[in-house]
């Protein structure tokens, strides 16, 4: 598809590529060296980025729920695009939790070799990549058809062999092999539900079974991390749906099919982000109700810290009532509720900044601050200009792929949408 | 007097029960005892600690805690060892994904470096703050070099810092881009030299005599007196984790 932002947004991504990679080439011949990370803070600005990146991958989870569990069909006819971004969200999800590790190779292997699974993260592990191959399968079927047309279609030019590879040699595509994708795309959309609500409640009680750390230690917080994801990852399928609208030719003024999407998604989303903030609102309540010094310091860390106006500015006010006001009093409008779900994904890293940093910023044994001092053993963090780039070139790496996927698949389709492969 | 002269000296009455619970039969349990009472906050420890394993720099196993207690004019100061717990319930290896991590069987929480891939799961479940992560900081990055003039970095590194470490009697390769660069790392009673007969490097550094080392399981042995004391206790309780290692108020 032909959009008009794919040259700046082509230019950005290679432009993050090469600065960014001056940060790679420091990370993977130094190690974890260039970082300001240490034993006290040993998570940071990529651990942030991991899960803003988590989030934004429930996009197609929040579509699944809508068509399979409250049997909203219409929303099927974003299932392509959904199923898309949340590949490309994984790919970026993995590359900085990968380029978190202190020993990048043996991540890649040692999960296979002697995995433990008394460990959270062996089956955050093996539900990411239950995540990566579902999706992979789902966006494959959806695609297959048209993939199909354009390997046969002389006008694709030189990219007649990608896609040719891509459906595997296949040259004919029937209503049969349109009715058979169908059926697997259902399939694996409704096995994507149990095993997208494992994923992210998982990730969520990775923190939450640290017994030691007292904001993440809650039953709350793998509910958090489902509510949070659902609504990052539905706000950007929404701005998402409205960027790539097709106007009626006839009366581009008129409503088309994707500002109803996108008005559609803005009610759940709305209705997510009230759910959310309550949530919020009350870890911070029986926080403080609690009294317990560390989970208070952390908490003032929060809303009073060095980085205060990242808790007031970006995430409560960039990010919960400016499109708060704009989904309730704009929400017949898609342009307000493009632009609120804009500002609720684009300030979510706000909320992971303060979900990771507080409860590690608070020593556990009182005292430890003045018994031996190196700038890897303090509760002090800002992050260093190589973990920056590292982050501009992985996020440039999810703009590129999802700008080429874009322009040359059939993720949006010219005629609207159409609900999947048919 | 005379008592108090012909008294055994805690080193060696430990050192003997050292030697016998290597003959023992079952495999002997290792308990520390930190007696509050008598540590003078020297740091005597964590150095030994840390020349004794060669450790780099942002990685510690046994800092010295100092409490301020009281307001001024009533104040006093109190030093509190933490080496690393070796928990009974260590919830530091359950959350390890790729079990680089075990307790073996004399109780005591070790690390296997070639297998941790470095995720710091663990550094943030020890409720201890007792793992560090080595981030591959050496103590002379910023030593010039000097050739002719002085003795720079390389040298100086090559007396000390680039060595490897001896933990786990294992022959490591010598520091460099190996491990345990880029893993966590944590005290393990010193290992290697119980291996060989010896107490742990913090034991016998200590100049009040404030550490005392031994087997649990031995009735006989001064730790298994001393943790009856009325005067023990052991840090954060209410965490379940059963700590080795015991305080004496």
């Amino acid at each position: 598809m032909r959009f008009k932002y794919y040259g700046p947004l082509l230019a950005a991504a290679l432009l993050g590529l090469v600065a960014g990679a001056v940060g790679m080439y420091d990370r993977l011949a130094n190690g974890l060296n260039p970082t300001h990370l240490g034993s006290y803070i040993p998570w940071g600005l990529w651990v942030a980025f991991y899960l803003f990146f988590l989030g934004l991958s429930a996009g197609a989870f929040l579509v699944n729920i809508l068509v399979y569990v409250l049997n909203l069909k219409t929303f099927e006819r974003i299932g392509r695009l959904s199923a898309f971004v949340v590949l490309i969200a994984l790919v970026c999800e993995v590359q900085f939790i990968l380029l978190d590790l202190g020993w990048l190779s043996r991540g890649l292997y040692q999960f296979f070799l002697t995995p433990s699974f008394s460990s959270l993260m062996t089956w955050m592990f093996v539900l990411f990549a239950s995540m990566l191959v579902l999706y992979l399968l789902k966006t494959h079927a959806l695609l297959r058809g048209d993939l199909t047309r354009r390997a046969n279609d002389p006008e694709s030019g030189a990219l007649r062999g990608l896609y040719g590879l891509l459906t595997g040699g296949k040259t004919a595509y029937g209503p049969e092999d349109a009715a058979r994708d169908d059926r697997r795309v259902h399939l694996l959309a409704k096995i994507s539900l149990p095993v997208g609500l494992l994923f992210y409640g998982t990730n969520g009680a990775f923190f939450a079974v640290l017994l030691s750390r007292p904001i993440w230690n809650s039953a709350l917080t793998p509910l958090l991390f489902i509510v949070a994801a659902l609504l990052s990852g539905g706000a950007l399928i929404a701005f998402l749906t409205y960027v790539f609208r097709q106007p009626d030719p006839l009366n581009p003024s008129r409503l088309c099919h994707s500002d109803e999407l996108c008005l559609g998604l803005g009610k759940v989303i709305l209705f997510l982000l009230v759910v959310f903030l309550g949530l919020e609102a009350l870890q911070f309540f029986v926080g403080y109700q609690s009294g317990k010094e560390t989970v208070v310091t952390s908490l003032n860390l929060i809303v009073g810290g060095r980085d205060w106006w990242v808790f007031w500015v970006v995430h409560v006010l960039a990010g919960s009532l400016i499109p708060l006001l704009l989904l309730t009093f704009g929400g017949d409008s898609p342009r307000s509720v493009t632009w609120a779900c804009f500002l609720i994904f684009a300030s979510f890293l706000a909320v992971r900044w303060n979900f990771v940093l507080p409860d590690l910023a608070v020593y556990k044994l009182e005292g430890l601050d003045k018994t031996f001092f190196d700038p890897r053993l303090r509760t002090f963090y800002a992050p260093s200009l190589n973990e920056w780039l590292v982050s501009l070139w992985t996020i440039s790496t999810g703009l590129l792929l999802f700008v080429l996927g874009v322009r040359y698949l059939p993720v949006i389709t010219e005629n609207g949408g159409e609900p999947h492969a048919r | 007097m005379m008592s108090v002269l012909l008294a055994e000296d805690p080193l060696v009455r430990m050192q003997r029960e050292l030697r016998r619970a290597k003959t023992a039969k079952a495999a002997p349990q290792w308990v520390m005892v930190i007696d509050l009472a008598k540590c003078i906050g020297c740091h005597a420890c964590t150095i030994a600690c840390v020349s004794e394993n060669k450790l780099p720099p942002g990685v510690v196993y046994r800092p010295v805690i100092e409490e301020e207690i009281g307001t001024y004019p009533n104040v006093g100061r109190r030093f509190v060892p933490r080496p690393c717990m070796q928990c009974q319930n260590p919830p530091c290896v359950k959350v390890c994904p790729v079990t680089a991590t075990y307790k073996d069987e004399n109780g005591v929480t070790i690390m296997r470096y070639e297998r941790c891939i470095g995720c710091r799961y663990c550094l943030v479940a020890c409720p201890y703050s007792a793992r560090t992560s080595d981030f591959g900081d050496w103590y002379t990055n910023r030593t010039p070099e000097l050739p002719g003039l002085l003795e720079g970095r390389s040298k100086t590194a090559d007396g000390y810092e680039a060595k490897p470490a001896p933990e786990y009697g294992k022959a490591w390769p010598d520091r460099g881009r190996n491990s345990p660069v880029g893993n966590a790392r944590k005290c393990h009673f010193c290992k290697h030299r119980l291996a060989v007969g010896v107490l742990p490097a913090c034991v016998t550094g200590c100049v009040g005599k404030a550490t005392f080392f031994g087997d649990r399981n031995d009735s006989g042995s001064l730790v298994a007196e001393l943790i009856s004391s009325p005067r023990v206790f052991v840090l954060k309780p209410e965490l379940s984790t059963r700590p080795a290692v015991y305080y004496l108020k």
